[in-house]
């Protein structure tokens, strides 16, 4: 794992975000490790993982990273945000304030993330079945009201963690291919992409590789 | 293990001797003890006696030979004195380290690692065994061990304990016996006049009571009613059994909770229970027969008035701990970013090369080094060994929050061949989020401060020492 001498197509930098103990670092355990832990540790800042999978022939590489659910963090993860071009956005179904946060975590991408980011509504920990406080329709309508599309996983019981994944990487390379149809020479893309990064206090320092990955990602993207 | 360190200071003067030529070393030692008396020297403060400029590289050497076992200091004076070249430097290192790994295995294959360890090893996961074993493994009841332990004796046993001579003898590590009176005195959460001590203890004890019953037994006051949950959301997800359990885990909860009231700037911030776990464990030790395997322990089987006077105490240590950095934990983790930055360029200086490599594969400071600030590398180091680096930050006391810079910079350069191995940034980065320090002994966190001490004599306030000779 991680080791990068793999051959890809296209590298995704996807984030994972939503409140505290939703189970983010469980999905990315399940996804790029097949693990899970009960007692998982708070995520502190950010953690990095990846793994690569196939759609549409073509390799895709999804560099993702978890971000500590506390608003504390806020400013550190939010740096994060630059240059992803996915993220899921995931609550407990079995906890209500998880969910009605979705909103914040929605405002939160629109002032940090690229406005072309592909948003995955994931309502996370479904074995919970008795203990479900946000019902599967609400969250459905909410999702399509918000042009996000929806999934249910269970990171304990693996239910729909590879689908979650394939569904976001299929929908941000089918947005890509399409850009790049669009526009032969290549300018559209580069617009999406190399958008300025506006530099501030808080997030000074985290710029160099934001502007590393973006790079990296068109390279990738226009191979 | 005698021999080890030995041949790592001369890994360290080999070191020195790749990045400076031997006439600055010479003239450096000497420029900085005279122009900057005692600074960055625990050991320096109190040895006003022997400040004359004459031999200012024995002071120096003086003021770091706790950084070292005591026999070796003859040793590392000759090895200092005789300039020696690169070649028999490195060839005498890497045969020591290498017979000192040979013993290490024989150790850890002798001695029964018995504990039981139900969830199995992984890297984030390490510190199950017994830190009493640990610790026998680390100090075999050696002539210099027991010495160590008189000393400390003596001087905690004196009507008014000289508090600087304390931080001098804890900063090579703290004897298991007398870490918890010496935690105490150090986080200056005791007086150090011994009569006042008992009394005071047994006030900020009712103290604390008196808190618990303000602010956590009453209503929770609505604004508090966020950070009261975030707490418990974070608590359960403190792995390890003795952490599974109800009683330890409301203990907990009362600590940070508190602890966020009574600090409404930074309130608390994910992570900070892993700062409670080394104060909290050394005080459980206490009421328990040495060699008590803590992670079989039930806690509730220790008595009420024990069980508070360890959550008392693992408060007020924790409160006088954290003073020191609170800058760390405000909004936007100013605190923490500034020394990020610091880090960087303290890299940048020492060792161009590692830095280049790191910079040309995109990994930036903040992705692996946030966590080190914020959680003081306790997410990185098993717990035994994290108790052992705590010995010699609570002997740094005030100035804890600068040598930590140091000791992350120090710990970052301890992987440095590994990681110029990594040639892209996925495995670098990844291997940074799990250095594998789940062998690590007390041997290597001395190894690591008497480094991050190498650097911080070095580097603090001199900016400009590197940049002028290149």
């Amino acid at each position: 794992m991680g080791t990068g001498d793999e051959e890809y197509d296209y590298l995704f930098k996807v984030v994972l975000i939503g409140d505290s103990g939703v189970g983010k670092s469980n999905l990315l355990a399940r996804f790029t490790r097949n693990e899970f832990n009960l007692e998982s540790k708070s995520t502190i800042g950010v953690e990095f993982a990846t793994r690569s999978i196939k759609v549409n022939k073509k390799i895709i590489k999804a560099q993702i990273w978890d971000t500590a659910g506390q608003e504390r963090y806020r400013a550190i993860t939010s740096a994060y945000y630059r240059g992803a071009v996915g993220a899921l956005l995931v609550y407990d179904i079995a906890k209500q304030l998880t969910y009605q946060n979705v909103e914040r975590w929605l405002s939160e991408l629109r002032d940090h993330a690229d406005q072309n980011i592909v948003i995955m509504l994931v309502g996370n920990k479904s074995d919970l079945r008795h203990l479900r406080a946000v019902p599967a329709d609400e969250a459905t309508a909410f999702a399509e009201a918000n042009n996000l599309s929806f999934i249910e996983t269970s990171a304990l019981d693996s239910t729909n963690v590879e689908t979650a994944f394939e569904n976001i990487l299929t929908e941000i390379h089918r947005k890509v291919s399409a850009r790049q149809m669009d526009s032969m020479d290549g300018d559209e893309i580069d617009k999406v992409c190399m958008k300025p990064i506006r530099i501030d206090a808080t997030t000074a320092n985290t710029n160099d590789s934001a502007a590393f990955q973006i790079k990296q990602f068109c390279c990738n993207a226009s191979a | 293990m005698l021999e080890l360190d030995i041949g790592k200071m001369g890994d360290h003067v080999q070191k020195y001797v790749n990045d400076n030529d031997m006439n600055l070393k010479n003239s450096f030692w000497k420029k900085n003890i005279r122009n900057l008396p005692g600074r960055a020297s625990p050991k320096k403060e109190s040895k006003s006696v022997s400040s004359s400029a004459s031999t200012s590289f024995d002071d120096f050497q003086e003021s770091v030979s706790d950084a070292w076992e005591i026999e070796a200091e003859d040793e590392i004076l000759r090895m200092s004195e005789v300039k020696i070249s690169k070649r028999v430097a490195h060839s005498a290192a890497v045969n020591v380290i290498n017979n000192h790994k040979a013993s290490i295995e024989e150790i850890h294959k002798s001695k029964n690692y018995s504990n039981s360890d139900p969830q199995g090893e992984s890297s984030s996961q390490t510190y199950k065994e017994s830190r009493h074993t640990e610790n026998k493994v680390n100090f075999p009841n050696s002539e210099v061990d027991t010495n160590k332990l008189t000393k400390f004796q003596v001087l905690l046993e004196s009507n008014l304990l000289n508090l600087e001579d304390l931080k001098k003898l804890s900063w090579s590590g703290v004897p298991v016996e007398v870490r918890p009176m010496t935690w105490r005195l150090l986080a200056g959460y005791l007086p150090t006049s011994t009569e006042r001590r008992q009394e005071a203890l047994d006030r900020k004890r009712i103290d604390y009571a008196n808190l618990v019953k303000q602010y956590y037994d009453t209503d929770k006051d609505e604004a508090y009613k966020d950070t009261y949950r975030q707490i418990h959301i974070d608590i359960p997800r403190m792995s390890t059994p003795l952490f599974q359990q109800t009683t330890v885990q409301e203990m907990f909860e009362r600590i940070l909770f508190i602890w966020a009231i009574r600090h409404p700037a930074s309130g608390y911030v994910q992570g900070m229970n892993d700062l409670v776990t080394p104060f909290y464990v050394i005080f459980l030790q206490e009421y328990l027969p040495i060699g008590t395997n803590i992670e079989t322990l039930d806690v509730s089987s220790i008595s009420k008035k024990n069980r508070d006077s360890l959550e008392a105490d693992s408060f007020w240590c924790l409160s006088k701990f954290l003073d020191g950095i609170q800058d760390n934990y405000i909004f936007a983790q100013l605190g923490i970013q500034y020394k990020v930055n610091q880090l960087k360029e303290l890299i940048q200086r020492i060792d161009g090369t590692l830095h280049g490599h790191l910079m040309k594969h995109g990994i930036d400071y903040l992705q692996f080094s946030f966590r080190w600030m914020n959680n003081l590398l306790t997410r990185e180091l098993p717990l035994r060994c994290s108790i052992r680096l705590w010995d010699t930050y609570l002997a740094e006391s005030d100035c804890f929050a600068t040598f930590q810079l140091y000791v992350c910079a120090a710990f970052l350069l301890h992987w440095r061949q590994e990681l110029l191995e990594k040639k892209d940034f996925q495995g670098l980065l990844i291997m940074l989020q799990n250095l594998q320090t789940q062998n690590w002994t007390d041997t290597d966190i001395s190894l690591l401060v008497a480094e991050a001490y190498r650097l911080k004599f070095t580097f603090a306030d001199a900016p400009n020492h590197l940049t002028t000779k290149r």
